[in-house]
């Protein structure tokens, strides 16, 4: 017999771990104000009304990618094609001056990229030591574990000497991308030439047992089951058992345009709220939910702020990647704004850096502080 | 403001309090609850053409609904002109002569409800009641928002309008105003059709096109479907028929 929603409610109230029949009853639960109200209790348990963002720059450096995912409508696979670009050291860095010229006192540089086949390793050490030169206290949290993994192979090099030398050069934390789904059928589909779910998963467990944080992401609404996405889930919670170097889960929503799955139809918003919802109470230890606005775009976001989420993420600034898969969002939006949806929310804004230490609250929220170039760099606990 | 006792009488809420502390969860399952007392588990769409300004039309020529907006009905010959063209429905922008005409001579009448953020509880709950007591026949409601809206503004709005319009039958989300999930969401939260042009084929949303709030056949099933409903179309005279996988 399958199990009841009120034997789960019970398990969560008792805070006992959901199993993968657990989760997929879950998704499968007709009632939504239900499944939300119960996601919501989890949040308020953890975090009360307390609702994050942060101010952040996003820098996709390059979109050459030697990996053929067939959902991305960011890459190309190579440097001529058309659309294809590379930022010069200097342009990734102008990136960042534009915004200290502006007083922008942003926390965070969030970088992602393409898989390029011809940077040398220096192209990325360069980046993060410059980046840092022009502001010391900036966060940086920069590669996928796919990014990571591919460094590791193409330059010959263990991942944790990546991790080391890129931190070294400045790196502070691993954003999540790359996870898509774990189960290897979805993989062999949609992704199957770069990293499978045991490399990133080993990308982020050298990085926690180094000292670092990073997030995790799953793209759901494409091919997959509900049990691969409750796999997915599991998985992750059983490495944050391990090493407990997972800050936040981001569930990323497919958008179907520009790429070779266009044909599918994109999640719906009950989907989504239903996703935040189940991944709230199953990834118990992992302490924050992000609802990406970017992504989601920003109704769906605020709603899910009541679905489980407690994070929006931030002003963001030159998001490309879902932009060219069609997110219909703006660019950037200002921290007014993330302020004025949270409260209307009825949450409680706190503005924070990358690894959740608070920034601003309450009547210091704004208006905007000058930009602080004095913080020191925080040197992080090992984990593990 | 004092509100009109009919309106507090339906709410789980009294006059003072603000809908910021009502439970947002209680407030949905209420008005779902009040939309499947009524009209059972149905969610329905409606394959309609409206009549434009210049007098061409938009829609299919084989569309079970035909309607004018207000603000077209005077380019359209007035309430007269329109019906011998063949509109059977009127959208308002609000309680209007021009609302009560058409659904004195036999329109079926949707009337639009504007909200803006910022606004009060009280305002919207005031503007609620003088719609619901219209001396007219509405026979839906179409909250329509002023500027981009957010989401839980929107969906409490769509809860509020199911459960304090006792009069009015049908609560329409609107796709093109609310977005795709947003406009599904709000089945959540009482709505019972959804208010998009149908086509026959789904338009690629790229460039100019991107915002285009046409939906298929089996796209609006599928959404009416995933929240949750029976979706159903609505075919000329008012019958529903069911859509099946």
């Amino acid at each position: 017999m399958s199990v009841t929603f009120s034997e789960i409610r019970d398990k969560v109230r008792a805070a006992e771990p959901l199993t993968l029949e657990d989760g997929v009853a879950l998704f499968q639960h007709r009632n939504l104000m239900e499944l939300g109200a119960l996601a919501n209790e989890v949040r308020e348990r953890l975090h009360g009304d307390r609702t994050y963002f942060n101010r952040n720059l996003h820098i996709n450096a390059t979109n050459v990618c030697e990996a053929s995912c067939r959902f991305c409508s960011f890459a190309r696979l190579q440097p001529g094609d058309k659309g294809a670009y590379t930022m010069t050291l200097e342009e990734a860095w102008g990136r960042l001056r534009a915004r200290v010229d502006a007083e922008d006192p942003i926390t965070e540089i969030h970088i992602v990229n393409g898989l390029h086949p011809g940077l040398p390793f220096a192209y990325y050490t360069d980046l993060l030591a410059g980046l840092k030169k022009i502001q010391p206290s900036i966060h940086l949290k920069a590669f996928t574990a796919v990014e990571i993994f591919y460094f590791s192979q193409k330059f010959g090099m263990s991942i944790e000497a990546v991790l080391q030398a890129l931190r070294a050069a400045g790196l502070d934390s691993l954003p999540g991308g790359g996870a898509e789904i774990f189960a290897a059928r979805v993989r062999k589909k949609i992704c199957d030439d770069k990293s499978d779910a045991d490399q990133w998963l080993e990308v982020h467990r050298v990085a926690h047992r180094l000292g670092m944080r990073s997030n995790c992401t799953m793209l759901y609404g494409h091919i997959e089951t509900v049990e691969e996405r409750v796999d997915h889930m599991l998985r992750l919670r059983s490495l944050q058992e391990e090493t407990g170097g997972f800050q936040t889960f981001i569930p990323l929503a497919f958008h179907p345009e520009n790429n070779a799955l266009m044909k599918l139809p994109a999640p719906t918003g009950v989907e989504d709220l239903r996703t935040y919802a189940v991944a709230r109470l199953l990834l118990h230890n992992i302490p924050h939910i992000k609802a990406y606005w970017i992504m989601l775009g920003v109704k769906t976001a605020q709603t899910a702020l009541w679905f489980g989420a407690d994070d929006l993420d931030g002003t963001v600034q030159e998001e490309r990647i879902y932009h060219m898969a069609g997110a219909d969002t703006p660019q950037v939006m200002h921290p007014t704004e993330i302020v004025r949806i949270i409260q209307n929310a009825g949450r409680t804004p706190v503005e924070r850096d990358t690894l959740y230490n608070v920034v601003a609250e309450g009547d210091a929220l704004l208006p905007q502080k000058p930009f602080r170039r004095d913080v020191r760099r925080r040197t992080l606990e090992v984990v593990s | 403001m004092s509100l009109d006792p009919r309106v507090t009488a339906a709410l789980p809420v009294d006059a003072g309090q603000s809908l910021a502390d009502l439970d947002l969860f209680a407030l949905g399952r209420q008005a779902a609850a009040a939309r499947d007392q009524r009209l059972g588990r149905r969610g329905s769409f409606v394959r309609a053409r409206q009549l434009a300004a210049d007098g061409t039309w938009r829609g299919p020529r084989d569309a079970a609904e035909s309607y004018v907006d207000e603000t077209d009905l005077d380019a359209a010959g007035g309430l007269e002109g329109a019906r011998r063209t063949g509109v059977n429905a009127l959208v308002a922008a609000r309680i209007s002569p021009a609302a009560h005409a058409a659904a004195d001579a036999g329109l079926r009448v949707i009337v639009r409800v504007p909200f803006k953020l910022g606004e009060s509880d009280a305002e919207r709950l005031q503007r609620l009641a003088e719609l619901d007591a219209a001396p007219f026949a509405i026979w839906g409601a179409l909250p329509s928002p002023g500027g981009e809206p957010y989401g839980l503004d929107t969906l409490r709005l769509f809860a509020l309008c199911r459960l304090s319009l006792p009069r009015v039958a049908h609560l329409l989300s609107d796709v093109g105003a609310l977005g795709p999930r947003l406009a599904q969401m709000a089945f959540g939260f009482g709505a019972d059709e959804l208010f998009a042009p149908i086509v026959a084929e789904r338009a690629l949303r790229l460039g100019a096109n991107a915002h285009n709030p046409s939906l298929t056949r089996k796209e609006a099933a599928t959404l009416i479907r995933g929240a949750g409903l029976v979706p159903a179309e609505r075919l000329g005279g008012g019958a529903l028929e069911e859509v099946t996988a």
